[in-house]
């Protein structure tokens, strides 16, 4: 979506004319294997295709939200290998082979994760938006053990932006939602 | 009484953690048509010529839609003077001149970016204060530049300069804040069976929303059916239409279902934001710490065009004197259009910006007198029956003096005596306090209601469940929990028993927006009362249902001239004391503690009003510190939240939110509004502490590093040169 307003990105300038079609719309789609929250996907994508819109688009993963499409907010983040990564910023067909969560594969069932649980119980967050990014990196900081205390997880989670502001509520459920994790 | 007062989580956390909830983005579905704004990032210029020949062609590309297909091309919230699409004339660089609509969002922006312009580009108004000069191009060429010029005059401030002990002056500068919702604007629109144009999207009005985009098909509005998907933040930014009538437009006109969504940076370059204020003061006070007089100029930059200046900039005139009862007043408030992104509706809606410059006067007063600022503003502040500056006593509850002493308390039981006497680290501490006033719901005569219907399904000796239908956005702030327990509360019914129907323009009546801090005040009455009445008629043996119009205090206009009138019908009150360190080598600002002190009248859900105090102290840091707009020759140029630092967990202070619950007289059980109120006199209290820590005056707002490091660069030149206090 972004690629069409290049003006943007050179503030400052005037925008130049506008480019070919054919340069935009770039090599056809591959076929690819995902396994996204235990399940493998076949689809077919562009090479350029994100991580994010191939969740989102393709396999109607609505729950990974776009919140700046650049790496600058955290609402697109999931677990790849276990590992927290913003999703808009590594392109699909990088991640063949690979263990994605989102936030739909959290829960087992009706049975929510502890740390969902923790965000529920405290509140951790007003409009929503950010929420699934936010939970995710909390469980990533929590299993790769950099939960360390509550620098630690200002720190760690500075990566995830909370416009309502709900910061301190979402302190207080990443602290709890460690220690049900533990 | 246990519905109220308890903090009952939100029925949509779950659907909130688990990625269930659905945000206007989530509804996009396949075999919708995709449609792109074609903006003119340019910021004046005249259309010669749009070429669409090229984008038709290409692949995909169903329709290039321009002004001459809108049938009424002109929207606003106050004054109708912005295009949907341009017809001839740019007036700022996210002003859009058309729309392609395409089989895929790819296909859409091709098809936008081969659109061709031919522009005669026009010369730029950019400063509002060039904007008041005789011979500057005109933005609008039938209308002034001046949108707004309010004045306010009571007493004489001239002969109270004259006979006051001290008088000072000031100058102050506030910047753009974009919103920076966390969803960017998103939407899908279709015609249903019955012939009805939905849609579905997020916005803070539905029957706002309604009656404008009617208005630009020229359809009746029944016809015209506004859904609000969960809403990802708002603070403002969505009360103004962006991306919603664009999307209208193109399933208006092809017939078929069309989604649309902007990216950050259109978000961004394409909605408005809250306004820049150039802001000149002169207080005047006498030996005793009494406020004599204050005068006081405000300059706004409205952008290109008019959104909700006119009442921002009145607001912001009010508030000039702050919470304070000043004997001789002379504000004049003016508010321009200019080439920039247009300015309205953020969270504090002008109160911010006219108190950092108000509070700072207070605090700078106190030093020129050698007062404790406590004391100054203890002599000044609001009571009970206090005249306002436009010449009518405030509406009853007036908790000015309580937060600000129950302030007082909390401070010096958190806030240590900070060490700034010249040691020896880079790292000095200081300790600033302020205070606010905010007017809650509409101000001014706008006319001021919210309607809300209650059906109650009834045994011969029971009320089993009830349905409330009230059109009210949740944008986050909990809105819908709180009116259900509300409701819950009226009835005596469990919450689950509650059935909430409120985001559908043509299920729900219109209750207002969710803005001016109003959904609990005016909201909650309604329901109460539609609550009430229903039990009544169902203990009459009447229909159990009923539909009740609140309408609250009449306001009234402004005289333009003098300022006479009664502005509004209730306020909100908060006191805040700031604990900051400053690098003096880097001027970093990092805000240590914060307590907040608010009178909300009653806590309906207190965990959520205490969300409410953090989240807008989080926004409030963005104001004073970090959100640096910038916006050149009427480009953007932080078009990314990459350039434009929003306040992440790590900047976040440690807050002591307190709740103080003098009840308001008209708000049900007693609430008054207070989601906007940490923001209001945040900004004075930051700069009063830095200056504690550093000996220097920031009176620009943000307060970046260079801007520090600038003033306490000047404040030890000045001290060097002339060793007596100084204003």
């Amino acid at each position: 979506m972004d690629s069409a307003i290049p003006e943007l990105a050179t503030a400052g300038t005037l925008p130049s004319a506008a480019p070919a079609a054919a340069s935009i719309l770039g090599p056809g789609e591959v076929q690819i294997e995902l396994e996204v929250n235990g399940e493998r996907h076949e689809l077919s994508v562009e090479p350029r295709v994100t991580l994010l819109d191939a969740l989102r688009e393709r396999l109607k993963l609505t729950g990974t939200k776009k919140g700046c499409d650049q790496g600058t907010c955290g609402a697109c983040t999931v677990l790849v290998n276990d590992r927290a990564i913003d999703s808009c910023l590594t392109l699909a067909v990088m991640h063949v082979g690979d263990r994605i969560t989102t936030i739909e594969g959290l829960a087992s069932g009706e049975q929510l994760h502890p740390m969902q649980a923790a965000f529920v119980e405290h509140d951790g967050f007003q409009c929503g938006y950010c929420t699934p990014g936010q939970v995710l990196s909390a469980v990533a900081l929590v299993r790769e053990g950099r939960m360390t205390g509550d620098d630690a997880i200002r720190e760690q989670m500075s990566g995830n932006i909370c416009r309502c502001g709900a910061y301190e509520n979402i302190l207080a459920a990443v602290r709890d939602g460690a220690r049900r994790m533990a | 009484m246990t519905k109220i007062g308890t903090s009952i989580p939100r029925p949509d956390a779950h659907d909130k953690v688990t990625g269930a909830a659905l945000y206007p983005a989530d509804l996009i579905r396949e075999g919708m048509l995709h449609a792109k704004a074609v903006f003119a990032h340019r910021p004046s210029a005249r259309i010669l010529r749009i070429d669409a020949s090229t984008a038709l062609a290409m692949p995909g590309v169903r329709a290039v839609l321009t002004a001459a297909d809108v049938p009424y091309n002109r929207f606003g919230l106050i004054e109708t003077d912005q295009p949907l699409l341009c017809e001839d004339r740019v007036r700022f660089s996210g002003d859009r001149v058309a729309l392609v609509v395409a089989q895929t969002p790819e296909a859409a922006a091709a098809g936008a970016s081969a659109v061709k312009v031919e522009y005669e580009d026009l010369p730029v108004l950019t400063d509002p204060r060039d904007a008041l000069e005789p011979d500057v191009p005109r933005v609008h060429e039938d209308r002034s530049n001046v949108l707004l010029h309010q004045k306010i005059r009571k007493g004489d401030v001239d002969a109270a300069f004259a006979s006051a002990d001290v008088v000072i002056e000031g100058e102050f500068s506030t910047g753009w804040q974009e919103h920076a919702y966390l969803q960017p604007d998103a939407g899908i629109a279709y015609w249903d069976e019955q012939e009805r144009l939905v849609l579905e999207t997020a916005g803070q009005w539905l029957h706002e929303d309604r009656r404008q985009i009617a208005a630009m098909f020229e359809m009746p509005e029944e016809r015209v059916v506004i859904r609000y998907a969960k809403i990802g933040g708002a603070f403002g930014g969505r009360e103004d239409l962006s991306l919603p009538p664009l999307v209208a437009l193109a399933a208006w006109k092809l017939k078929v279902p069309v989604a649309m969504q902007w990216s950050r940076e259109e978000s961004i370059v394409g909605h408005h934001k809250r306004h820049p204020f150039f802001i000149t003061s002169k207080w005047a006070a006498k030996r005793d710490g009494t406020i004599l007089a204050a005068q006081t100029r405000l300059v706004a930059d409205g952008g290109a065009y008019a959104s909700t200046s006119a009442e921002v900039l009145k607001c912001a005139t009010i508030f000039a004197t702050g919470p304070y009862e000043i004997a001789n007043v002379a504000t004049d408030g003016i508010v321009c259009y200019t080439n920039n992104v247009p300015s309205g509706a953020f969270r504090g809606f002008g109160a911010p910006q006219a108190h950092f410059a108000a509070e700072s006067m207070v605090t700078r007063l106190a030093h020129a007198l050698g007062l404790d600022p406590v004391d100054v503003r203890r002599k000044n502040l609001y009571r009970e029956g206090s005249i306002e500056s436009t010449g009518l006593p405030l509406p009853a509850g007036v908790g000015a003096r309580e937060v600000f002493e129950r302030c007082l308390e909390e401070a010096r039981e958190v806030l240590p005596v900070p060490l700034h006497n010249g040691a020896v680290s880079p790292l000095r501490r200081g300790i600033g306090i302020a205070c606010g006033i905010k007017n809650v719901g509409y101000s001014f005569g706008f006319p001021e209601q919210a309607t809300a219907t209650v059906e109650l399904e009834v045994t011969p000796v029971s009320i089993r469940s009830a349905n409330v239908r009230i059109g009210t956005a949740d944008v986050g702030q909990g809105a819908h929990l709180v009116l259900r327990q509300i409701a819950a509360e009226a009835l005596d019914l469990d919450l689950e028993r509650v059935r909430m129907i409120t985001d559908d323009s043509s299920e729900a009546p219109n209750a207002g927006s969710a803005s001016a801090s109003r959904m609990t005040l005016m909201g909650g009455r309604a329901v109460k009362d539609a609550c009430d009445q229903a039990r009544r008629q169902w203990l009459a043996g009447e229909e159990p249902s009923a539909t009740v119009q609140y309408r609250p205090p009449r306001t009234t206009p402004l005289d333009l001239e003098t300022g006479e009138g009664t502005p509004n019908y209730c306020y909100g009150y908060v006191a805040q004391a700031a604990e900051v360190e400053v690098d003096v080598r880097t001027g970093l600002v990092r805000v240590v503690r914060v307590v907040s002190v608010h009178d909300v009248g009653r806590a309906i859900n207190r965990r959520q009003v205490e969300g409410q105090i953090e989240g807008c102290l989080a926004q409030a840091i963005g104001f004073a510190l970090t959100e640096n707009f910038i916006c050149r020759d009427g480009k953007v140029l932080t078009p990314y939240l990459s350039t434009y630092l929003l306040p992440t967990a790590l900047d976040m202070p440690e807050i002591h939110p307190v709740i103080v619950e003098g009840a308001d007289p008209n708000g049900p059980y007693g609430a008054r509004g207070m989601a906007e109120m940490a923001l209001v006199p945040f900004a004075g209290a930051v700069a009063a502490a830095v200056h504690d820590a550093t000996g220097a005056w920031v009176s620009d707002l943000p307060m970046t590093p260079e801007r520090v490091l600038h003033a306490i660069k000047e404040s030890t030149k000045n001290r060097l040169v002339t060793p007596a206090m100084s204003s």
